[in-house]
């Protein structure tokens, strides 16, 4: 029982990879070196009006706002025309799309399969001509470029620091499981059926054209696998070597039977997953963000027990998995030359493991640990993500595994998420939308998380997961000036300065207010003033998606859009949410505790003096600031007054946001925190705040506490992150068990810990704990992070020595070395201020 | 028994250090109370010697207000070249400083804390101890110069279901630790030194009343419910109590007496990142320039701990050693 104090940190390397799977993976990595990559290709229709690039879905991306006439000019000069069908323009937009995306893959894009590869399914980054009319051309021009459009609209969202909102692709979790159970032919008859009960009428309306819109999608996958069934075929006649030739074969064998026809084994269903995946990311032009996978240790399990049976080694059904693996990283090849941009850094496929099962026993299974040694032996690798789902009664033997693969990891290489405070958000939300008959206490064990740790049910829900991302911080500064910017707006462009309007309600001067109390009514007013803006924001694309931007394809894998038929666009998914993402949670917290310290409960200053400190960011009020930082309470902390405001700001925001739903597809708002990178760029738009930060320094991530406030440790942290959710009931008064968690979405919360906690097994055991202490008093989802700051100044000094470096920041993942040099500082500073 | 009603009990606390994995078996929320029997020449913690508050600059947080100087009732601080320089002599720990710095580069250390208080402070992180074994460990200082206190406050724990460690350096008087002894889970005793002439030199303190207290834990361990665990401890100090015969004859001093009745012996090696709270409090270190123990000594210790009697499956060491050059991999290092 030798315990050494000084634990060893290793940059996590792949291990027992075979020839094969060491080759493909090498390969990957070579990036723009290589001489086949999955490049987006862009495709017109031929027409002069014609246009490509749906920017809508980046509105969440600030990076690119700056970019988006440049992507629109560029796709469009670089796509290549394809031949229409003689009745294309007789057909409405949803079977133009249906019929053009399809023969892009089938016609157009060359298929190839990479040596010793077992999964077919290369090439599938397009950039697809909108294919509008030349009325619906100057329709979308209006809707996005006229005044008030939606490109001005968001703009002045985002430069105004009250955050971002666009209806964004991806971000759910197709209907997989069913395309395994009844192959695309059974969706396909599905559909078809249902278009001959339509009545003549409805067959030539909106609800036939949508269905003969899927219809044509639905065979999509069978086209395709017919042509790579012939790829197969030919380079195994071609193959000298026997046992590359006769995988070839069974590959081709595969093909001519799925997806079309339910899977038989293990090979023929990753297969099918596969390529029924990668073409959801074809349908909508967007390479991965969020389309995420769901529970895939339980309903691949029943065709690796298939195939075990009938002798297969374990060692073959884990180089089938990595192939996928491998696939899955190709998505990033969308913009392999032009680089990753903000939220599309990190694409988040996610896959989930084990968690409950119906009676509330634990699913863990053999494809489970299967699947994670895969991920042990495949990492780093980004594609897919991880996300393994803990519960009160979580086997030790699970347990193990992931606290020896976060040892031998530079932090978790998965998410965790907690499923008794998952499930009590789910339960909120059928609650608060009338969706009893779709969640429920049978059922609500099904959830998965989306992209990171997105709660949400499977292939029946869409829930707009990042698509509305608003600072909470911008209504403690509305309340400071009654409804005012407090510093004008810069265009960097044209140098030009607008004026300061009254942009929000008039909630009066604040030297009048005599206590905390009347700031918090101001405070509160300006809350809904931002949600509501926000969601009047978030309409504008909204609208136009349902309206020019059908997904035929995608709407055959969910749930409600044949039943309704009517377009997942067109919200006809059975769950059909759009998440309201909180930003600045803690910065918000910390700067209503600071004033009330300051102001109201110390008397360090007025509140005019204040705000006269955060015009002039701080510079020369430095006793002032200081005291802000340091004896203001702080969310994070588990300290009893702060968290208590922590819950209110909670608690009144999520009121707001329940209050809205969307108007051109009924999506109800639903709260949630996420971040991404929000939390730093925004930090440059945002005004000093009054927790003494100043302009240009981060704001809060998610729901985490503020950097550096995290002063108690890390169960101090999580306890802070549990009350603000809801904490737990008295009795069986919880929505799940006596759990309560007012963000069904879930919230991401990352904590980073010093390697000496796993330094060895008696140690390691205090660390298992800690996750299950989480499991009754955290959230709903954490992200571990195991670093040493000095070794990530290291990486900064010497970033070719450290290229695999992986860090992760709000499931927002990275090579270290290719984040800016911001980042880099955030990620060591959070680290320097940890108290272990 | 005690009479009073709990709520009139206050201690002086040090620090409130929650998920500690080093004082005890699991996760623990380790309690630090002000004041100590012993002066160790080494001490980690020469703030806990002191029972009364006690007022330090953190220098690299002052802002340079000089918020302070105005503000000392008692005119004992002033700036020179080396920053803030107190003066100790006239120094009460009144806090008014420390209270009115907006950097907290002024501390008090030393804080009053009433029961009812603490005790729910500490029982917050309860789902971790339940998970882990884990408990709240009461040290110090030595936390049986405060025993009324530390007994209300380890019987409040065990009411809450809380398991519970007394850590002590063994030199209090034998009623307070009878009073205590029957609330405290398990018990970690410091044994520094076995040579008595050495002992009184390092530490200031009489071994044989110490070799008494461990005697009596013993005792109480064999014939009640509780304590039901005993950990020893021995800081391996350089040049001071790293010798090995030291080691070995502790070793034969544990074999010889307690028998089975001791669950774990730790050397826990030298660490020197309390330098600058010598410096803050204005005293000079002996080990300032110390070197912390190699690998190698350390499992060298190790190994006559393990031959000196003792049942060998019991000693362990831990803490940080010296950063030596790493001849493999340059994407290595050590982490302390």
């Amino acid at each position: 029982m030798v315990s050494t104090g000084a634990a060893k940190l290793r940059i996590k390397e792949p291990v027992g990879l075979s020839d094969r799977i060491k080759w493909l993976r090498d390969y990957y990595f070579k990036g723009l070196k290589r001489s086949w990559n999955n490049e987006f290709t862009a495709w017109s229709t031929g027409t002069a009006w014609d246009i490509q690039f749906p920017e809508f879905t980046y509105y969440i991306v600030p990076e690119i706002y700056m970019l988006l006439e440049t992507m629109n000019g560029g796709y469009h000069q670089a796509a290549r025309d394809v031949r229409l069908d003689p009745e294309f323009w007789s057909w409405s937009l949803a079977e133009r799309r249906a019929w053009f995306v399809k023969e892009v893959m089938v016609n157009y894009l060359p298929r190839e399969i990479l040596p010793g590869d077992l999964l077919a399914g290369a090439r599938f980054n397009i950039i697809t001509s909108l294919c509008f009319t030349e009325k619906e051309r100057k329709l979308y021009d209006r809707r996005i470029k006229g005044k008030k459009g939606s490109r001005e609209q968001m703009k002045w969202f985002h430069d105004h620091g009250y955050g971002n909102a666009g209806s964004t692709s991806g971000h759910l979790i197709p209907g997989y499981e069913r395309v395994l159970r009844i192959g695309w032919k059974g969706i396909y008859e599905d559909l078809e059926r249902r278009y001959h009960a339509l009545n003549p009428a409805e067959q030539k309306g909106s609800k036939g054209e949508q269905l003969r819109a899927m219809m044509t999608s639905a065979r999509m996958p069978k086209e395709l696998a017919t042509k790579y069934a012939d790829v197969c075929r030919t380079l195994s006649a071609d193959e000298k070597d026997g046992a590359r030739k006769a995988e070839l074969l069974i590959m081709s064998e595969n093909l001519a039977r799925v997806p079309w026809l339910p899977p038989k084994n293990f090979w023929e269903a990753v297969q099918s997953l596969w390529l029924t995946h990668m073409l959801v990311m074809s349908d909508e032009n967007y390479p991965g963000p969020g389309v995420s996978f769901g529970r895939i240790d339980q309903y691949l399990l029943p065709f690796w027990r298939i195939s075990k049976a009938q002798g297969m080694d374990p060692d073959f059904a884990k180089e089938i998995l990595k192939c996928f693996w491998i696939h899955c990283n190709t998505a990033y090849d969308a913009t392999i030359r032009n680089g990753h941009q903000g939220i599309t850094a990190g694409y988040g496929q996610l896959i989930t493991l084990s968690g409950l099962g119906p009676k509330g026993e634990d699913m863990t299974n053999e494809l489970t640990y299967l699947i994670l040694d895969v991920i042990d032996e495949m990492s780093p690798i980004l594609e897919p993500k991880p996300n393994v789902r803990l519960h009160r009664n979580t086997p030790d033997k699970l347990m193990n595994k992931l606290v020896s693969m976060i040892s031998t990891s530079q932090g978790a290489p998965f998410l965790l998420n907690f499923d008794e405070r998952s499930m009590a958000g789910m339960m909120l939300q059928a609650r608060k939308a009338g969706l009893g008959h779709l969640i429920n206490k049978e059922n609500v064990h099904e959830y998965a998380p989306v992209g990171c740790l997105e709660n949400t049910m499977v292939g029946n829900d869409r829930s707009g997961t990042v698509d509305n991302n608003l600072n909470l911080l911008k209504a403690v500064e509305l309340a400071l000036t009654g409804g005012k910017d407090l510093l004008p707006y810069t265009d960097p462009l044209t140098g030009k300065t607008e004026k300061i309007r009254q942009d929000g309600p008039n909630t009066g001067n604040p030297e009048k207010f005599k206590n905390f109390d009347r700031f918090w009514q101001a405070y509160a007013k300006q809350t809904g003033y931002i949600v509501q803006k926000c969601a009047e924001t978030y309409e504008m694309s909204e609208s136009i998606r349902a309206e020019l931007f059908p997904t035929p394809y995608l709407s055959c894998l969910v749930k409600g859009c044949a039943e309704k038929a009517r377009d997942i666009s067109q919200g006809a998914s059975e769950i059909n949410f759009t998440t309201l993402e909180a930003v600045t949670y803690a910065t918000t917290v910390d700067s209503l505790l600071a004033i009330k310290y300051l102001v109201f409960d110390r008397k360090h200053c007025t509140i005019l003096e204040l705000r006269k400190a955060l015009e002039d960011n701080w510079e020369g009020h430095d006793i002032l600031q200081a005291m802000a930082i340091n004896k203001a309470p702080k969310y994070g902390r588990n300290d009893d007054e702060a968290d208590e405001l922590g819950r209110k700001v909670m608690d009144l925001w999520c009121r707001e946001a329940w209050k809205h739903k969307t108007k051109a597809t009924n999506r109800q708002f639903r709260p949630g925190m996420l971040s991404w990178n929000y939390w730093a760029g925004d930090g440059y738009v945002m005004a000093a705040s009054a927790n003494g930060r100043k302009k240009g320094q981060f704001l809060s991530n998610a729901i985490c506490p503020s950097n550096g406030a995290d002063t108690k440790g890390p169960t101090a942290n999580a306890n802070s992150v549990g009350y603000v959710l809801g904490g737990k009931a008295e009795g069986e008064a919880g929505d799940w068990d006596n759990y309560l968690n007012c963000l069904p979405n879930g919230a991401s919360h990352t904590i980073t810990f010093n390697p000496s906690i796993l330094r060895d097994p008696e140690h390691s055991d205090k660390f298992k704990a800690f996750l299950q202490g989480y499991t009754e008093n955290g959230g709903t989802a954490l992200q571990v992070n195991i670093l040493d700051p000095d070794i990530l100044r290291e990486a900064q000094k010497h970033p070719q020595d450290y290229r695999h470096l992986l860090v992760r920041i709000t499931g927002y993942n990275a090579y270290f070395t290719t984040v800016g040099k911001e980042l880099q500082n955030e990620v060591i500073e959070r680290l320097s201020h940890s108290c272990f | 028994m005690i009479e009073l009603t709990a709520k009139k009990y206050s201690a002086t606390v040090l620090e409130i250090q929650r998920m500690s994995t080093e004082d005890g078996p699991g996760l623990r929320t380790t309690v630090f109370l002000k004041g100590c029997s012993l002066k160790c020449k080494w001490c980690h913690n020469p703030e806990s010697i002191s029972g009364t508050p006690q007022t330090q600059w953190v220098g690299n947080r002052c802002i340079g207000c000089k918020t302070c100087l105005g503000i000392c009732v008692n005119r004992c601080l002033s700036f020179n070249e080396n920053g803030l320089d107190i003066n100790r002599a006239k120094c009460r720990g009144c806090g008014t400083c420390a209270e009115a710095c907006p950097s907290t580069a002024l501390e008090l250390m030393g804080e009053e804390w009433m029961l009812d208080d603490l005790l729910r402070e500490v029982a917050k992180d309860k789902a971790y101890f339940d998970k882990s074994m884990g408990g709240v460990t009461i040290s110090g200082g030595e936390p049986a110069l405060q025993p009324k206190f530390v007994t209300e406050f380890l019987k409040g724990l065990k009411e809450m279901g809380i398991q519970t460690a007394l850590d002590t350096c063994g030199l209090c008087s034998a009623s307070s630790l009878e009073m205590i002894l029957p609330y405290a889970t398990m018990v970690l005793f410091d044994l520094k030194e076995i040579d008595p002439v050495k002992h009184q030199e390092f530490t200031g303190g009489d071994l044989d009343k110490i070799l008494r207290n461990l005697l009596l834990i013993r005792d109480t361990i064999r014939s009640h419910v509780h304590p039901k665990t005993l950990w020893i401890r021995t800081p391996i100090i350089p040049g001071t109590t790293d010798r090995h015969d030291n080691i070995r004859n502790i070793g034969r001093y544990l074999a010889d007496n307690l028998g089975n009745t001791m669950d774990r012996w730790e050397l826990c090696s030298f660490n020197n990142l309390c330098k600058d709270k010598y410096q803050r409090l204005g005293l000079e270190w002996e080990y300032e320039n110390s070197d912390l123990m190699t690998e190698s000594e350390m499992d060298a210790l190790l190994s006559t701990a393990r031959s000196s009697g003792i049942n060998p499956d019991l000693v362990m060491w831990s803490g940080s050693t010296r950063l030596e050059e790493e001849t493999g991999n340059k994407n290595e290092q050590n982490i302390v």
